[in-house]
């Protein structure tokens, strides 16, 4: 208990409850009766009032509040209407759409009626397709699908536009950064070719908590929308537990790791037959966990299906396996990356442990809402890394507990973004003279850049496509690009399977050659990576070690866009940065002790991501007080501080914005610090961090000289080793300067 | 906003392409490029053979009860892409049709992107006086890229006539076994004799029209258009072509083809007709194929004499022995129940397979497995008789 440093308790909420609307068919209030529900949640009232009032709404619904009625209810009852209607269901990724598609097809099989909802992605049958295209009342679908294949060849799916009603977007709060930007663009693409077939959708979206839900909806559909946050669910007790390792080296500040903690809770919980899920930061960290859990709870044969890791990058099948044994109580113990952060229905679990802080305020309040889902008790555990983000958090509980969960920020009219779904909006539709693109003002300035380079052609009042490709094919929303590895163990020689999948940043991390691959906690040595062929060829080992590769990060400034001076010669400016990451050896460590074995080469190319960022360029009176070294250490530990403290005040995850030194940045040969979005082309952070870069100089300065260490600590300006003797006071010094 | 603009041409690393010189080539005197040709009638061997019967069992698809060759409109386009999305244009289409005087090749082609309302106008009051179509890979690109046009520039496309003869089709299934590839190119070249000379290839086609609305030369739009033009006079020879050897097969030469007919008339259930086809190509490399058909078709009339003799006949010559032993060890066990006898004949199969083979081949071992599962089925059958 000494390790608690805080305890909440959350009272229960009772639900508040509103009749069946009037609006509403009957025979859905007869299939609800039935299930024994005679009201609804006020929130759900509210969301089929605003429908059938033709207004567009977002509805904010923690987990477990009966958020699929939000849009069911309206949608099926449009169709029960007027059998034409037709509504189109966006979800992020397959797995949700199916999981969502089996709920409406047991409401409409209740129903006894004939309303068409099927799902349209990668893995639909040629033969079906063309049925869902001619008849299907809802059609389910991903943005990818909408983006590549649907809108590209409207033609095929004339019914669907011309009688669109609604346009359901469910779990908006993921599309943020540039996959929403890209989303944005491609609702602009759909809303033109709706106006053209004569149709005028609503819009009903649903986001979990987020600070800024109406915005974001407002954001990515172009139209100001409502929200409804009013939750009418009624919730049960929640105890809320902050964790802190005891400190195992007092000089260093370094505490006992994070993954040995949450095995001794989780092996309580465990013990006590407390259904629990873990959620833990990364896949690698997935994997020993589940096999440290499997270990506690092998019978005699070794069965230890109790325990279960899952994450992405496992089949569709066995996640549905997973899913399914969760929902009937045969599984105790899941322990999950944030896939499982998302709607879907996994039953009821007691208890919740977080390897860490998650990152954002949003998912560790997504994450905790995943135990407890009936009306029941329920226990989050936060087990707190020596992470300086997470200490931040269990240093300052009121921050966590006050503050508003992140905004979810989306830059629609990001020029890369913009333009890509320009080019694929002009392949659709020709544009007229005076038409905008969604609400961009200047169209008319991409168009004519477009027709600069013969990519359109200005005629009459029209602008027409001059291109003999479709543009959709080179774009996707997702990453650089489309293509998936796929994981092959040859373990058999004479039985080669697949085991999984990965995607293409995540490859030269896990999958490298010679690196131990965790899949369902076996070990596999990865043999052969076909780069090219987008395979990696495993085979089973067993060995007492993991690996863990470096990433190498560098910049090349591109281009500078604004500048400003600030006190003693120290230059601020906003740009565009190429940065390039390449991965170029690993670390072999031993599990239980973490400690390193030895070293590996990691033969594979480099990426390259063109972004926007912003960077302080450090005059030479100031770098020239300081030895080589010394300056060193004062960088890497103000590059730690406003790590801490930029995703905080910018209000995003931690990964969205990364902050970087150079003792001599190539072309001005000074001491720089960079900070930047780590999306190509840039979601507006850097901007942001531009403008407030007083506020997060203070707040770094804050957080090292409030911090109790002497010399630096993981918590504040990172650990000794890293930045040398009295390398946070220098750091401290140069702040000062940055500042005075 | 000239900084947009600026910062949109710094984002392009590629090499940029010379901007469009576009003085005065959009004239409203520059009216749709529309022109007719007319081809001797004698160009196209007999019609008389394309009745409603024989086309349907070519094209696998119902036709109106009476068909004469003026009902059939041959179409084909030239398109700025492949892709098949809603993007792609065709900016030239050819037409072609027998009149009383000859068959009249019209070609339409839009001088730029706004003439195209009325090149489809044009198209539709065409097409609807047809009440079949006839086109080469129609099916899949031609026809869905025109109803694509016609439901961008929200026109109706019920002018598309209902009955589609798409030769590609029967074309691969007639003639893929002898001349491989079955491009229009290829077939025209093989079996009418065309030579295209300076032929401009179907891959550069988008971009030369490209290049013609930017430099305005017309030369490559004529080689477009006669292109054009010679694919449509050969897709109408091909139709009739198809029909005549449909008809009259003894007029084809080449086995593979009487094979291949043969395989057709199977598929549309014209059995006696593909036995007439097997006899005439039991001959050369497609002896054993031949024998091994007429020996099934003569099981399912119920003439198990005769095929068992041709069993025999394809063992004396060394045809395909693995299925000639097989197909007598049934006739013998369910025909003429002599399990003694089709034992003897199934030895005889797993003693061939027995021999050993250099490749690994699935096929062969599961024919292996399943001749010991006779085998052995035989052999108890024999024992519980004796």
């Amino acid at each position: 208990m000494d390790c608690v440093t805080e305890w909440r308790t959350l009272p229960a909420t009772e639900g508040q409850y509103a009749d069946f609307p009037d609006a509403m068919d009957a025979r859905i209030k007869t299939v609800l009766q039935k299930r024994g529900i005679y009201r609804l949640y006020t929130h759900q009232a509210e969301c089929f009032q605003l429908a059938s009032q033709g207004k567009d709404y977002v509805v904010v619904t923690p987990t477990a509040s009966g958020k699929t009625m939000c849009y069911n209810l309206p949608v099926v009852s449009a169709i029960l209407n007027n059998p034409d209607s037709r509504a189109l269901y966006l979800f992020p990724t397959k797995a949700l759409s199916a999981d969502q598609v089996s709920g409406l097809y047991s409401m409409i099989e209740e129903l006894g009626v004939d309303i068409k909802a099927y799902t349209y992605d990668g893995d639909t049958q040629g033969a079906a397709r063309k049925a869902i295209r001619q008849a299907g009342h809802i059609v389910v679908t991903n943005p990818d699908m909408l983006h590549a294949n649907i809108l590209p060849h409207h033609t095929k799916w004339v019914k669907l536009f011309e009688n669109l009603k609604y346009i359901v977007i469910d779990e908006i709060h993921t599309y943020r950064g540039i996959f929403g930007s890209h989303l944005a663009n491609v609702l602009r693409r759909l809303i033109r070719l709706c106006a053209f077939y004569g149709s005028h959708p609503q819009f009903i979206l649903c986001s979990a908590t987020i600070a800024n839900p109406a915005e974001l909806a407002t954001a990515l559909t172009g139209r100001s929308i409502e929200a409804v946050t009013n939750n009418g669910a009624p919730m049960g007790e929640r105890h809320f537990v902050f964790y802190n390792p005891p400190v195992v080296n007092k000089p260093l500040g370094i505490r006992r790791g994070v993954v040995p903690e949450v095995r001794r809770v989780s092996e309580k919980l465990l013990s006590n037959g407390i259904p629990t899920i873990v959620f833990c930061k990364s896949r690698i960290q997935v994997e020993i966990m589940t096999r440290y859990m499997k270990d506690c709870v092998k019978d005699a044969y070794g069965f230890s299906g109790r325990v279960r890791g899952y994450r992405g990058g496992y089949l569709p099948g066995e996640r549905h396996e997973i899913e399914r044994g969760l929902r009937a109580g045969e599984v105790d113990m899941v322990i999950s990356t944030n896939a499982l952060e998302l709607g879907i229905d996994i039953g009821s679990l007691s208890a919740c442990v977080l390897c860490g802080y998650p990152g954002t305020i949003a998912s560790t309040w997504q994450q905790a809402g995943r135990a407890g889902r009936r009306k029941e008790t329920a226990l989050t555990i936060m087990v707190a890394s020596s992470a300086a983000l997470d200490q931040y958090i269990i240093e300052n509980p009121d921050y966590f507990f006050n503050a508003s969960p992140e905004h979810a920020l989306v830059q629609p009219d990001n020029l890369y973004v913009l333009t890509s779904h320009l080019k694929c909006s002009a392949y659709e539709l020709p544009f007229e003279d005076g038409e905008n693109f969604g609400n961009v003002k200047d169209t008319d300035q991409f168009l004519e850049y477009l027709t600069e380079n013969n990519i359109l052609r200005h005629l009459d009042d029209k602008y027409y496509w001059m291109e003999e490709e479709l543009p959709s094919g080179e774009i996707s929303l997702r990453s650089a690009t489309s293509e998936n590895y796929i994981i092959i163990d040859i373990t058999n020689p004479a039985h080669h399977r697949v085991i999984g999948e990965m995607d293409h940043f995540t490859v030269p991390m896990l999958l490298h050659e010679n690196a131990i691959y965790m899949h369902e906690a076996r070990q596999y040595q990865v043999e052969k990576l076909d780069y090219d062929a987008c395979k990696a060829y495993i085979r089973a080992v067993d060995v007492d070690y993991y690996t863990d590769a470096d990433l190498n990060v560098s910049l090349h400034i591109l281009d500078d866009l604004e500048q400003k001076q600030l006190p003693n010669n120290v230059t601020l400016t906003l740009g565009e940065l190429r940065v390039s990451t390449i991965v170029k050896i690993f670390k072999k460590m031993k599990l239980d002790t973490h400690e390193t074995l030895g070293f590996g080469v990691v033969r594979l190319p480099q990426t390259d991501m063109h972004t926007t960022g912003m960077w302080w360029t450090i005059p030479d009176s100031l770098a020239f007080r300081y030895s080589n070294d010394d300056l060193q250490g004062a960088l890497v530990a103000i590059s730690n501080l406003l790590g801490i403290v930029a995703p905080l005040y910018l209000m995003c995850a931690p990964h969205d914005v990364r902050v970087v030194y150079q003792v001599k940045a190539p072309i001005t040969d000074k001491p720089t610090i960079f900070l930047y979005d780590s999306y190509p082309g840039g979601v507006g952070l850097s901007e942001k961090a531009y403008q407030m870069q007083e506020m997060l100089l203070e707040e770094a300065l804050k957080v090292a000289t409030g911090c109790g260490c002497e010399d630096g600590c993981p918590a504040c300006a990172g650990p000794l080793a890293e930045i040398g003797e009295g390398g946070k006071q220098r750091a401290i010094a140069v702040l000062k300067e940055l500042l005075s | 906003m000239a900084g947009l603009l600026n910062k949109l041409r710094m984002m392009d690393t590629a090499g940029k392409k010379p901007p469009t010189t576009n003085e005065d080539l959009h004239s409203p005197a520059v009216r749709l490029y529309h022109k007719e040709f007319l081809y001797p009638i004698t160009t196209f061997c007999d019609r008389r053979s394309a009745t409603p019967d024989i086309l349907e069992k070519v094209f696998e698809c119902a036709f109106p009860a009476k068909v004469s060759p003026e009902d059939v409109l041959f179409l084909d386009t030239e398109t700025t892409g492949l892709s098949g999305g809603v993007g792609t244009i065709a900016f030239q289409i050819g037409l072609g049709y027998f009149s009383r005087v000859g068959f009249v090749v019209e070609q339409y082609l839009m001088h730029d992107y706004p003439q195209e309302p009325e090149m489809l106008r044009q198209l539709a009051a065409r097409m609807q006086r047809f009440p079949i179509i006839c086109t080469f890979n129609g099916k899949t690109f031609d026809v869905p890229l025109l109803r694509n046009r016609f439901i961008m520039n929200r026109m109706s496309d019920d002018c598309i006539p209902v009955t589609h003869a798409d030769v590609l089709y029967p074309a691969r299934r007639l003639w893929k076994l002898r001349l491989g590839q079955c491009t229009l190119g290829n077939l025209e070249n093989q079996l009418l004799g065309v030579e295209r000379e300076d032929d401009l290839p179907g891959a550069m086609v988008p971009q030369a029209y490209f290049q013609y609305l930017k430099d305005r030369d017309f030369s490559q739009m004529e080689k477009v258009l006669e292109h054009n033009r010679q694919d449509i006079v050969s897709l109408a020879q091909l139709y009739f072509e198809l029909c005549r050897l449909m008809a009259r097969p003894e007029e084809i030469v080449q086995c593979e083809d009487l094979l291949s007919l043969a395989r057709m008339c199977e598929r549309t259930g014209d059995s006696q007709r593909a036995n007439k086809c097997y006899r005439m190509c039991a001959k050369g490399d497609t002896r054993a194929e031949a024998f091994r058909a007429m020996s099934i078709h003569a099981k399912r009339q119920g003439q198990t004499d005769t095929a068992i003799k041709l069993c025999k006949a394809m063992l004396s010559r060394g045809d395909d022995p693995i299925y000639a032993y097989e197909a007598l060890a049934k006739l013998y066990e369910h025909q003429l129940r002599q399990p003694e006898q089709a034992l003897h004949y199934t030895r005889q199969a797993l003693l061939i397979l027995a021999e050993p083979s250099l490749e690994y081949d699935e096929k062969r071992m599961e024919k292996q497995e399943s001749l010991k599962h006779r085998y052995a089925r035989l052999r108890r059958k024999l024992n519980q008789n004796t």
